[in-house]
């Protein structure tokens, strides 16, 4: 790169490298190689571009991405777990802190205090919107919550089945379904109420017994609907011995009862949603995690945690990893999970955020979500525009509009030519599909009239 | 000299008052009288969330960010973890708006440009791996071992193999190695190393049988140690009809020096933050990128991420009837695979190379001086050398002087360096395992030997000096145990011990 000259991203010029070739009494980088077999040697030339100037490099990525059409292009109607949100500048500033993002996992607490502090100050503002007493440091995301949390529920009560809603996300469903092949858990589906869109508990009822590792349910659901009918099996699970899992929205908590308050053991859900940072289109996410503390069962969670304790010399506070033989580093194929690497500066993010809204930007955020999906719901209605179930819902619907497979992409180019993504395609026939329209706060009235507006149009 | 700042910080709980806010959130246009929760369903009590305005908050965790090491500090030469440089223009390009607000559930037609980036750093990926296909979905290394091992069992259970349940692994490798192992339902058989710290070929011989599903190997393994036998090593699981894996935790020693594909390994797992400089961020996110050969294909997450060449389009394909499924609710970390693009497009092919050139010659050329302080020793052998990263005993320090690998450890960080990875790989004694990466030169080396040594002065005099180390840390040595006695582990229990405590004081 210029002759003695090295790359910016490496340390040492050909100066350096002569005198510690030197030191080492070898005559070339390559002899420190000359253990590996000459036949396995790759010699050919890798098919790679050639090196950028960082100009060259920025302009080369802007022009690539410059052909994505984003939710701020467009107006997005798009939920499902992830919801655009807005981050306040001073959450960027802090994030952009080198002393947070180039930290490794505070392995070495005195002199990490920063990182340690902050994720348990993340736990603590988590169990206060789910009403939990201990939250993990974070898992990938909502989706791998439900197969550790299902996991988690097997552990602690010995037992290899898992009943779950069927009003759950499919992608969520999907990595359920992955997660629990190892341990060769048992799935149990519960249906859903045809007219209510709500989990059919005698159903559920009739799956419990005392092989039930867990139940899972999404409040609100899949499909928006809030779940306010589950004291009766709450109940009996517990009766029975089998742990409640509750994937809660985490921005309905503002408005809705929290799960630790109505029975659940255990709380997931996304934090990307509650300030954990941008799309990113999809990733990365931030995977919540909290449960009721029980001295035995907490010892079965996955993840990092936490911990407040003391320096023995000074006395004073301070923060560190603990309760560490649960996982691999130290209890390899006996611990609890194989997460190494968490989402911590997700977590880091949703945790100023939290602080930023506070309780009452947090209950405003909410409410602005609920009253934009209400008021669409109601604009809807009067062009004679119905949702498929009737009940009550937070920011998030299924609008019964049936579209034939063979005119969703016509439907979609119609959408986009009005500037709008109308949510996500959810079909229950296979053949006609319906829409889960999702509100966040971003979108104005006249937005949300433009869509009804546009719905209507479709419809001519 | 090193100071890290101090401060008595506060929790943020402890720091607000009623009344204060930080952020006004976007306006609505409704009348708030008309939501309507269903009665039972009502939060009555809200969070108990902090009050503070917005400077308050800044400081709040300009403070916290102050009581941080990281790799812009300094030295940072945790093995096994690699601690490189993150490049700021990294970050620039990760909050492009073209880039953070896409949703993963848009028309396909509007994520072109995401797609083809995702699209081009499989290709680029898959070229250095030797293997031509390639999925990002796993959303860290450790997830990223689960998929490949998931593979690797979908295989056998499709060619009506399903009693080969067992992975055999060194016992020189990650804890994460085992623990995927078991969450994919198969059972590790842990092979012992040799006294050069290589796997045991004798050992491995004995392991295989016609229950192998394959060989999980990290090379150069977390001694820093390659392989040499490994085409023989291959050639013994092969022939019991196993399948092999390469854990690519360690490619960043061997970019463009060796191809596993190439070779007859039919998977591999790069992790993105240690061969592609992606910061690690206290925690994460990583990202981890799966590469396999023709047999294992079918089995990748889906969807995969493909390119129509005729007609120049990206798309995601879910039509894949033998895939294992899903690893994450989406497509993986793209801004951390973002990132990782951006790296390898600004090194190139030559830049590439060098980055394992100069990662393994300053690995090699602190060891050696390391090697030579009264009391430090080099783990298994000294006749060969390592690769991007090697592990001392400070055994005979221990023995002579009573104080330990993490003594040393906590004196380094009274200095303003970082420690070495302390006593880890568990195959090693009182370990200090040393990865300086590309990232440190020769003079800071120089300077990280000088002060060890100083510091080992101080303690062979006074060996208390290295029981109460650190100093100048935000705060003095922790005491594990008793986080454990006292298991406090959010702001609610806190709230509630602070409570009982009071009441019995009455």
């Amino acid at each position: 790169m210029g002759g003695n000259y090295a790359h910016p991203y490496l340390a040492n010029s050909k100066m350096d490298i002569d005198e510690m070739l030197e030191y080492l009494g070898i005559s070339s980088i390559e002899e420190l190689y000359s253990d590996i077999p000459d036949e396995i040697r790759f010699k050919g030339q890798l098919k790679l571009p050639h090196y950028q100037s960082e100009f060259e490099l920025m302009e080369a990525v802007k022009s690539k991405l410059s052909k994505n059409i984003t939710t701020r292009e467009v107006r997005s109607f798009l939920g499902g777990g992830v919801l655009d949100i807005y981050m306040p500048a001073i959450q960027d500033e802090i994030l952009r802190r080198t002393e947070f993002y180039s930290a490794y996992t505070p392995y070495q607490a005195e002199a990490s205090q920063g990182t340690l502090q902050s994720m348990f100050e993340y736990q603590s503002l988590i169990c206060e919107l789910v009403s939990m007493d201990v939250a993990n440091c974070s898992l990938y995301d909502w989706a791998t919550g439900v197969g550790e949390a299902a996991l988690m529920a097997s552990r602690i009560t010995k037992r290899t089945k898992f009943v779950y809603s069927a009003a759950i996300a499919p992608n969520r469903e999907a990595v359920l379904q992955n997660y629990v092949t190892g341990a060769n858990l048992e799935l149990e589906i519960v249906p859903y109420d045809e007219t209510t869109g709500k989990m059919d508990i005698a159903k559920a009822k009739v799956l419990l017994d005392d092989t039930v590792a867990g139940i899972y349910i999404e409040n609100p659901n899949f499909f928006g609907i809030i779940e306010d009918e589950l004291d009766e099996i709450i109940e009996d699970a517990h009766v029975k011995g089998v742990r409640v899992v509750v994937g809660a929205d985490m921005n309905s908590l503002a408005l809705l009862k929290p799960p630790g308050e109505y029975g659940a053991d255990i709380a997931i859900g996304e934090g990307q949603s509650i300030g954990g940072g941008p799309l990113n289109f999809g990733g990365p996410l931030l995977g919540i995690l909290a449960m009721k503390y029980n001295k035995k069962e907490s010892r079965q969670m996955p993840g990092r945690i936490v911990g407040k304790t003391i320096t023995p010399n000074e006395g004073e506070v301070a923060y560190v990893n603990t309760l560490q033989t649960r996982e691999q580093h130290i209890k390899r194929e006996r611990a609890t999970s194989n997460i190494c690497t968490n989402e911590a500066l997700v977590a880091l993010s949703c945790a100023i955020h939290l602080t930023l809204l506070g309780p009452q930007g947090y209950k405003e955020s909410a409410e602005t979500m609920y009253l934009s999906a209400h008021h669409v719901v109601k604009e809807l209605e009067k062009i004679g525009v119905k949702r498929v179930f009737n009940s009550e819902f937070f920011n998030s619907f299924i609008l019964d509009l049936k579209i034939p497979k063979d005119k969703k992409q016509e439907f979609t180019q119609f959408m986009l030519e009005r500037k709008i993504f109308p949510g996500i395609p959810h079909s229950f026939d296979g053949e006609n599909y319906d829409y889960i329209v999702t509100t966040s706060y971003l979108l104005c009235e006249k937005d949300l009239d433009d869509f009804v507006k546009a719905i209507g149009e479709w419809r001519k | 000299m090193y100071r890290q700042a101090k401060y008595d910080e506060p929790l943020i709980f402890e720091l607000g008052k009623k009344g204060r806010r930080a952020h006004l959130p976007p306006r609505c246009d409704f009348s708030r009288d008309d939501i309507n929760i269903p009665e039972n369903m009502k939060r009555i009590t809200p969070p108990d969330l902090p009050e503070l305005h917005e400077g308050e908050v800044m400081r709040h965790y300009v403070h916290l960010s102050q009581m941080n090491y990281c790799v812009d500090t300094n030295t940072y030469p945790l093995g096994s973890c690699t601690m490189k440089y993150n490049p700021k223009v990294n970050e620039t390009i990760a909050r492009s708006e073209k880039m953070m607000y896409l949703h993963p559930n848009q028309p396909v037609e509007t994520v072109q440009g995401i797609l083809e980036i995702l699209y081009e750093l499989q290709v680029s990926l898959g070229e250095l791996a030797g293997l031509p296909h390639t999925t990002l979905q796993p959303p860290a290394g450790a997830s990223g071992e689960y998929t490949g091992l998931a593979l690797i069992k979908a295989y056998h259970y499709d060619n009506s193999e399903t009693q080969r349940d067992e992975i055999i692994a060194p016992d020189s490798s990650h804890g994460t190695n085992p623990a995927s192992t078991v969450l994919n339902g198969q059972k590790l058989i842990e092979i012992k190393s040799n006294e050069d710290g290589r796997v045991d070929m004798d050992a491995l011989k004995a392991a295989v049988s016609d229950r192998t599903a394959g060989l999980m190997l990290t090379n150069p393994n977390t001694l820093g140690i390659f392989e040499k036998d490994i085409i023989e090593m291959s050639n013994t699981v092969r022939d019991a009809g196993g399948l092999l894996y390469y854990d690519g935790a360690n490619f960043n020693a061997i970019v463009g020096k060796i191809r596993p594909g190439d070779m007859g390994y039919d998977v591999l797992h790069f992790n993105l933050h240690k061969t592609f400089a992606t910061p690690h961020g206290g925690g994460g996110p990583g990202s981890a990128a799966v590469c396999c050969n023709d047999i294992l294909e079918p089995y990748l997450p889906v969807p995969t991420v493909n390119h129509d060449k005729d007609k120049d389009y990206y798309y995601f394909d879910y039509d894949r009837p033998k895939s294992i499924g899903k690893v994450h609710g989406y497509y993986g970390n793209i801004a951390v695979a973002l990132r990782a693009y951006a790296y390898i497009a600004a090194l190139g092919e030559i830049g590439l190379k060098n980055t394992s050139d100069q990662a393994v010659l300053t690995a090699n050329y602190v060891m050696r001086k390391m090697e030579k302080i009264d009391g430090l020793r080099l783990s298994h052998t000294s006749s060969i050398p390592r690769k991007h990263e090697s592990v001392l005993e400070a055994t005979p320090f221990l023995r002579n002087h009573d104080v330990s690998g993490m003594d040393i450890a906590k004196m380094l960080i009274s200095r303003g360096l970082h420690a070495p990875t302390v006593y880890f790989p568990l195959i090693a004694h009182e370990a200090l395992m040393m990865e300086p990466t590309e990232n440190e030169n020769k003079d800071r080396l120089d300077q990280y030997v000088q002060i060890l040594e100083e510091e080992m002065d101080k303690a062979r005099k006074d060996p208390d000096y290295a029981h109460h180390a650190p100093k100048w840390t935000s705060i003095g040595r922790v005491d594990d145990a008793y986080a454990i006695r006292n298991l406090t582990l959010s702001w609610k229990m806190m709230k509630e011990k602070q409570e009982k405590q009071e009441k019995q004081e009455e």
